[in-house]
């Protein structure tokens, strides 16, 4: 934490500022949305297979929403999101390698036991 | 991007903030971190869906072990507590410190509340008979909430240094922005971790009559 005698953000800054603050209040009302539908979404009578993708799709759009406006990934350098969507892809290639070595239908689960 | 963002482009050669691109690096390997962590939970999840044994020898189903209200709660209390985040970095880079004192405040207390509920959940499950030696769920579930409920401890932890430099007169300017953005940056990233874990640890565990993990069976075999 530090100090410096700074000049006082310029009047674009702050209508920049106050445009993202309504984005703000508008994204934090739709994760409320998203997360008491998903709530109600696991009660209802529909095939889990169903439920299950609609529940990764409303997970994916929270999760990308707070990183693009929250973590203000959208006003930033593209450099800062390439950074981020790399480590999310090395991420996913761990999974679905792990998935591979460890799938149940071949791995030797003698071991296990 | 906007001019007015461009206008507070950094004199480094990225033009982003070292803090900043470093925080960024750091929350890219946190999310290799937190992926092993959730990966490794959902493969022992398809291994053993059988739950775990409590105490009487009974074996137990973890979707009876669940209050799916008051995970709800905690994870609208974190959401919240994001947004308060997003406009405590909006009120520094205004030079408002009286509001960015009030909206940190706002994210410390909802941090201790999401904390509580984790705490109360834990003790539930280990009265119930879920501990992290007993069973493959309970290491994996334990190991991977518990890490995200350390990132949640450490962030309350730096909020709360920062919310009380604030009234040194040291905190301010751009700098004093920065640090706030790069603090706030790593409470998202909490938010969006448990946002991952909600859905993949909790949620799906009520999909079909006996979860996402079928009957319980076995998987198993000599």
């Amino acid at each position: 934490m530090s100090s410096s005698p700074e000049a006082a953000p310029s009047a674009d800054f702050l209508a920049e500022e106050a445009r993202r603050y309504h984005h703000f209040i508008t994204l934090a009302l739709w994760l409320a949305v998203i997360t008491g539908a998903e709530i109600v979404l696991i009660f209802l009578p529909v095939p889990p297979a169903v439920v299950l993708t609609v529940l990764s799709l409303m997970s994916a759009g929270k999760f990308f929403a707070v990183i693009l406006w929250f973590m203000h990934l959208i006003y930033d350098k593209r450099l800062l999101l390439w950074l981020f969507v790399t480590a999310l892809a090395l991420t996913f290639a761990t999974f679905a390698a792990l998935l591979a070595l460890f799938s149940v239908d071949r791995i030797d689960t003698r071991w296990l036991s | 991007m906007s001019e007015a963002a461009v206008a507070h482009d950094a004199p480094t050669s990225t033009g982003i903030d070292h803090k900043k691109l470093i925080m960024w690096l750091f929350l890219g390997s946190d999310c290799m971190f937190f992926g092993t962590l959730i990966s490794t939970h959902l493969l022992y999840r398809k291994l053993y869906p059988s739950g775990f044994t409590d105490a009487a020898g009974h074996q137990q189903f973890i979707q009876k072990l669940f209050n799916i209200e008051l995970t709800s709660f905690s994870t609208f209390i974190l959401l919240m507590s994001s947004f308060l985040m997003a406009l405590a970095v909006s009120a520094m880079h205004k030079g408002q410190i009286k509001s960015f004192r009030r909206n940190v405040l706002g994210v410390i207390i909802f941090g201790l509340i999401f904390l509580g509920c984790q705490v109360f959940e834990f003790t539930h499950f280990y009265h119930e008979g879920l501990t992290i030696q007993n069973s493959v769920l309970g290491s994996t579930f334990y190991v991977l909430t518990g890490t995200h409920g350390t990132h949640v401890a450490i962030g309350v932890l730096w909020l709360t240094l920062m919310y009380f430099y604030s009234f040194t007169g040291k905190l301010g300017g751009h700098m004093g922005a920065l640090d706030v953005e790069v603090a706030g940056l790593y409470w998202h990233f909490v938010d969006i971790v448990w946002i991952i874990i909600f859905t993949v640890v909790y949620l799906v565990e009520y999909l079909g009559p006996a979860g996402i993990w079928g009957t319980g069976l076995p998987v198993v075999t000599q």
